[in-house]
């Protein structure tokens, strides 16, 4: 399994957090919040769609609303495979980090 | 809440559309659109427009690599599938690319012939301005030349201010140049004025353009003469001697003269020594001895300008004109139409015509289309084989229009490797083309960017042309149809591919059947009996005035050498131009004078040509009279005057009013049969011949038919005695007849490489087709096989289907062939007549050539064992 990049893993978590709010406009304002500078849907359906076709996420479509001129959202969910990647992302970020301790960066 | 003004900006809306090309593209517009109303509602329509605007632009870069990642991902694949199909198909791939390279080769080699042609003369900077003057002349016969008189030049600059300079300029010339103790046979060697470098664009390597010619025996000599003669030296100030009698004193060297230029010198020597030594006046109206090229100011229409000369003839030339009661007629020639477009018999250089550059353009496109037929019939007869590529594609959601643009591609791929081969092909052939055409090509595509832009457009043409019906049909099938096994191998267009053979072989077989007329006449023009005996006669020109003092006695040197059977002198030599003058029969009224050729020949040069003396006697040493008072004629001269009896009749002649000079008689004393004094093209004219000893410039010597070399080598030697200070030139009367025919010759030669190119890239076609059927119905074969059909039967079934379209062709190109060639035939006074025979051979050899090309697939297809072919797989 190849590992996550740091894009993906921040998508992930969004997704995972958002919950039942996960599709386009609020994972880029959740992103762009956590990154402190704005996020383009560009970077984020390259990303996205690249999360999609390696089955981490998956996809459901949502109602059109008119403010979206009738076109429907699609949200996402992380999936089992994308879970256990996440769960290998951390992992790995805990080892990494393991003997590092705050005062290191002082 | 959704009005007008608080929607989202069009333009970034359709980029987004168009460029997020991801599962989820209309997510991605309902985001933007619902972050955009949020964005207006809260901050105000203008912010959310800049916002929709910058996110839109920051984001396009990424959508669009995203979308070309996945573009380019499909045409690695296409990519992949187009080189495994042209491998897999070795036989097939092999005889589209060749095929498409000969006939990309053929095309872009006369491209390159065609650009080459027009750009005839277009590097004078001044050439939009430069005019050359003709005249028509007619006093008695009518005189149609680019030559012209030798006075208009400096008074049209004199009469008219829009005429800016003139320059006049002699034919330039083979002469003899010595320097030091070095004597060459100089060509190209002529006179001009020094405007000629105003007007011109003749780069000056050292002297001055201003004044190099101003003087009397000054010379201007390009560069690689200069080398020849002088080597590393200067040549400014160095003495040539030329003919052995004048001195001329080198004043410029210039670049040498371009190969497309219709003006070329090696040599110019300066218009004004003529003046000085009085053989140029300035009042000489009547002279046409020198090209005149005109430079007009740039808002003159050269038209507008032309209008004006009646006046100006009128003006100069009126009391003259009404004395004669003759016509002159002064025209303006553009010097970017001499080359293509003049229709003179003798100019400065030979000319092109523009029916060649169209003649030519005709045959590449041919060529070309049917190398792009071939393509279309071996692609669409192959279309089965990807038919279930196809039926894959279509079920795994590939849309028409993707197919397309793969099959397109493909067809691309083909025809730049068929354009890569056959710039090979160029390489390899051009020495061969130039040797044949008579040109200096090269290719080279940095100089010509018109070149460069012409291979890949036909290239990209090509491609597009030839794989747009094919792309069309491969993707038409029907997956269902196509998976289940349904489709028939490409049953449905074949009677499409049907015609663009017939088609493809009509061209061939036109082009057969061209070649072989044109072959046909020059053999008929070559042995048509001329009225002499061409064989054996040496031809020694241009004898210098002391030769010609001595010609009696030189001629009885000449005549006693072993080898030597006669020798005679004349002024011009048949097959080498001819004279024309106007001449008055006794009783005639004044103006009906008549335009006879003339030549003035010794008592012996018809004995010595062999020519037939009809009626009377022949001139003779006996008759002391005979130089002053008889003339021969010919038969035809005798037919149009109406004499009965030639035999005594007498021309009158009227010397020029103020020569002081009284009307004398010629008498005929006897009637020559008709000769060709010109090539076949031309009617035999009347002919007056006179005996003049003063103008016997040419020595003709005919000699026994054996030993030969030995028979020259005394010649030579006796030659070099009487003349020593000339190198010792002559040439073969045959030889020079022959020579009259280059044009045809290269016609011929052209027509059959084409005509063989032509029908090579058919056979190619018709093979791979052949080989395809018979692939096709390898089980039918074998069915019927073993229910006894002989080997023979399956040939004859096999090859009967190609024959018939070959029939077809040949129905239809023969009368088309027959009424072109009659056309061309037309030309020519003395043609042969087209016989039936030449058809019966066209048709036989393209059928032959088509059975040869069929029958090795059909007769390997009916030897085929039937248990190979029905196994069951």
């Amino acid at each position: 399994m190849k590992e996550l990049t740091k894009i993906e893993e921040i998508l992930m978590l969004a997704i995972w957090r958002l919950q039942d709010d996960a599709y386009g406009v609020k994972i880029r304002q959740y992103v762009s919040q956590i990154l402190g500078k704005e996020f383009t849907y560009g970077n984020l359906y390259s990303a996205l769609s690249q999360l999609a076709k390696k089955k981490y996420v998956n996809k459901s479509l949502g109602d059109p609303t008119p403010d979206r001129r009738g076109r429907r959202k699609i949200y996402y969910t992380v999936s089992t495979s994308g879970l256990n990647a996440l769960k290998a992302a951390r992992d790995m970020n805990q080892k990494m980090w393991e003997d590092i301790t705050d005062y290191a960066f002082d | 809440m959704a009005t007008q003004k608080s929607r989202p900006p069009k333009i970034a809306g359709w980029v987004i559309k168009h460029t997020a090309r991801y599962e989820e593209n209309f997510a991605i517009h309902g985001d933007f659109n619902e972050e955009f109303h949020e964005i207006a509602s809260r901050r105000g329509i203008f912010i959310a427009r800049l916002w929709f605007w910058r996110q839109c632009l920051r984001s396009f870069p990424v959508f669009l690599k995203d979308s070309f990642y996945w573009r380019l991902i499909m045409f690695k694949n296409y990519m992949k599938i187009a080189f495994r199909s042209l491998k897999k198909h070795k036989g097939y791939s092999f005889i589209n690319i060749s095929g498409l390279a000969i006939g990309m080769a053929v095309c872009v080699l006369i491209f390159m012939w065609i650009l080459n042609e027009l750009s005839y003369d277009r590097f004078h900077e001044k050439a939009d301005n430069i005019c050359r003057l003709t005249l028509d002349i007619e006093i008695g016969s009518m005189l149609h030349t680019p030559v012209s008189l030798t006075a208009a030049g400096p008074a049209l600059v004199e009469d008219f201010p829009e005429v800016i300079a003139a320059a006049r300029v002699d034919r330039p010339r083979m002469i003899f140049v010595k320097y030091k103790d070095k004597t060459f046979q100089e060509a190209d060697v002529g006179f001009a004025e020094n405007e000629v470098f105003d007007i011109f664009t003749f780069p000056f390597i050292s002297g001055d353009p201003k004044t190099a010619l101003q003087a009397p025996n000054t010379v201007v000599i390009t560069e690689s003469t200069a080398q020849k003669y002088f080597g590393d030296e200067d040549p400014i100030g160095k003495i040539l001697r030329f003919n052995n009698e004048t001195d001329f004193s080198v004043t410029g060297v210039v670049k040498d003269i371009p190969h497309n230029s219709h003006f070329r010198f090696n040599m110019l020597r300066s218009f004004q020594t003529l003046m000085a030594n009085g053989s140029v006046r300035d009042d000489m109206w009547f002279d046409l001895r020198f090209f005149t090229y005109l430079l007009l100011d740039e808002f003159t229409d050269p038209s507008q300008l032309e209008q004006k000369f009646p006046g100006f003839i009128d003006n100069h030339l009126g009391d003259a004109m009404k004395a004669t009661g003759g016509t002159v007629r002064l025209f303006l020639q553009p010097l970017k139409k001499i080359h293509l477009y003049s229709d003179f018999e003798r100019d400065i250089s030979a000319n092109s015509d523009i029916t060649y550059v169209y003649l030519f353009s005709a045959i590449a496109f041919f060529v070309l289309l049917i190398a792009g037929i071939n393509f279309i019939n071996l692609s669409t007869a192959r279309s089965a084989t990807r038919a279930q590529e196809v039926g894959m594609r279509k079920t795994l959601g590939a849309i028409r229009s993707r197919l397309i643009g793969q099959f397109l591609g493909e067809s691309m791929i083909h025809s730049f490797l068929a354009m890569g081969l056959a710039i090979v092909f160029i390489i390899l052939s051009l020495p061969f083309f130039n040797t044949v055409i008579g040109t200096e090509l090269t290719l080279n595509f940095f100089q010509s960017p018109w070149l460069l832009a012409a291979v890949l457009g036909m290239a990209i043409i090509v491609g597009v042309c030839a794989g747009s019906y094919p792309a069309f049909i491969l993707s038409s099938f029907p997956p269902v149809h196509v998976l289940k096994g349904l489709l028939k191998a490409g049953g449905s267009h074949s009677r499409f591919r049907k015609i663009l053979v017939v088609f493809q072989f009509s061209i061939s077989i036109a082009l057969i059947a061209a070649t072989i007329i044109v072959y046909q006449q020059i053999i008929f023009m070559k042995n048509t009996e001329l009225g002499f005996d061409k064989e054996h006669v040496v031809i020694i020109p241009r004898m210098s005035e002391t030769l010609r003092k001595s010609y009696r006695s030189i001629r009885s040197e000449m005549r006693d050498l072993s080898g030597v059977v006669d020798v005679g002198a004349s002024d011009l030599v048949p097959s080498r131009g001819h004279l024309v003058g106007t001449f008055l029969p006794e009783g005639f009224a004044d103006d009906q004078i008549l335009s006879m050729d003339y030549m003035n020949v010794d008592a012996h040069y018809i004995p010595t040509m062999g020519m037939e003396i009809l009626e009377g006697r022949n001139f003779s040493e006996d008759f002391s009279t005979d130089p002053n008072e008889s003339v021969l004629i010919n038969e035809t001269a005798a037919k149009k005057i109406g004499w009965k009896n030639p035999v005594g009749k007498r021309f009158v002649f009227r010397p020029p009013p103020n020569s002081g000079r009284e009307v004398f008689y010629l008498t005929v004393i006897g009637v020559v049969k008709d000769f060709h004094l010109q090539s076949l093209r031309e009617k035999i004219e009347p002919l007056i011949i006179f005996y003049d000893y003063n103008s016997l410039m040419t020595l003709s010597v005919r000699i026994a038919p054996d030993n030969v070399p030995h028979t020259m080598g005394l010649i030579e030697k006796k030659w070099k005695e009487l003349d020593p200070n000339r190198p010792f030139n002559f040439l073969f009367l045959d030889e020079s007849f022959d020579s009259l025919y280059r044009q045809e010759d290269r016609l011929k030669t052209i027509t059959f490489y084409f005509s063989f190119l032509a029908i090579l890239i058919g056979c190619l076609g018709l093979f791979g087709m052949a080989s395809f059927t018979a692939e096709q119905r390898t089980k039918e074969i074998g069915i019927r096989k073993v229910l006894g059909a002989s080997v023979l039967g399956i040939i004859r079934l096999l090859a009967k289907e190609f024959m018939l379209l070959v029939i077809v062709a040949n129905l239809i190109a023969l009368p088309v062939a027959y009424f072109a060639m009659n056309r061309w035939l037309q030309s020519f006074a003395y043609r042969m007549d087209i016989h039936p025979i030449i058809f019966v051979l066209a048709a036989a050899l393209s059928l032959s050539i088509a059975l040869l090309t069929v029958s090795y697939q059909a007769i390997r297809a009916a030897l085929a064992n039937p248990v190979d072919s029905l196994r069951y797989e």
